[in-house]
């Protein structure tokens, strides 16, 4: 097996919150990363209007996400650490499932559900670090998608403005790169808590 | 009087006619739902269902992230 790319991130912690066009992206990228363990939550089945842009396989429309999530992963790296949680997330259910997390990377769909974790990561999870996402919808304006802190335990990813409505969809590739925004915003938040400082990224 | 209230960084000028009374009216004024934004006064998260009674005053500085669907 190749060696991790960050090898003191092998004991890192990462919650991914929705296991959609975010989180099944986000996902893959972290595994291929190695990066510790991943604790994936989501309620939901594959369905064929899923595979325009999330990470699963046409052999796969039926199966629970977090099954099939896992099945991939592990195909990629047969040790990856992989928790997995058939659960709708609440304020409760955010604190307990995401306990032993480093980062939460929020990848939900519904904007309510978004407030809903944040809200309960910055008011009641003080010691962690949530990375999430608005404004990913439609297609090209790839330089729009910008990753950008809102305090020191908040980073915010998307251009703000493009949600989901009546013609304008979801794309695999505006997704995938704000998806990819998100996965490099938490290797960079990990990098800075294991080393205790706030400088960011390659210099 | 007039107030200031820094929003997201910005300061911005409310006379006596405008000035909103709570962080609710404030989001109905700039017409925001509150059911997608996240708000800080001060640097303090303040939890959804508290908006309605957070009595705003002159100085305050408020962050809204406001979250569009998509994911």
């Amino acid at each position: 097996m190749t060696p991790p790319v960050f090898y003191e991130l092998k004991s890192a912690v990462v919650g991914i919150a929705g296991l959609g066009g975010l989180g099944s992206n986000v996902a893959e990228a972290l595994v291929r990363m190695k990066i510790g363990k991943l604790i994936l939550v989501d309620f939901d089945r594959v369905e064929a209007s899923n595979l325009n842009r999330q990470k699963y396989f046409y052999d796969q429309i039926g199966r629970w996400k977090v099954d099939a999530t896992i099945e991939n992963l592990l195909r990629i790296w047969p040790e990856a650490q992989l928790e997995g949680h058939k659960v709708r997330l609440t304020p409760e259910t955010v604190q307990s499932i995401f306990a032993s997390a480093d980062v939460i990377a929020e990848c939900f769909d519904r904007a309510d559900q978004k407030q809903m974790i944040v809200e309960t990561v910055l008011s009641k999870m003080p010691d962690k670090v949530i990375v999430s996402v608005s404004g990913l919808a439609g297609w090209g304006a790839s330089n729009e998608i910008v990753t950008r802190p809102i305090n020191n335990r908040l980073i915010l990813v998307g251009d703000s403005v493009s949600g989901t409505g009546p013609g304008i969809p979801m794309t695999a590739a505006r997704v995938g790169v704000a998806a990819y925004h998100q996965a490099n915003a938490i290797v960079e938040v990990l990098m800075d808590l294991k080393h205790g400082q706030l400088s960011r990224g390659a210099q | 009087m007039s107030w200031t209230l820094k929003i997201n960084g910005t300061p911005q000028t409310f006379e006596p006619s405008e000035q909103p009374a709570t962080l609710a009216d404030l989001l109905k004024q700039l017409q925001m739902d509150k059911a997608a934004v996240v708000a800080e006064v001060d640097g303090q998260v303040v939890p959804r269902e508290h908006f309605a009674q957070t009595v705003l005053r002159d100085g305050q500085s408020i962050e809204l992230i406001r979250f569009v669907g998509g994911g």
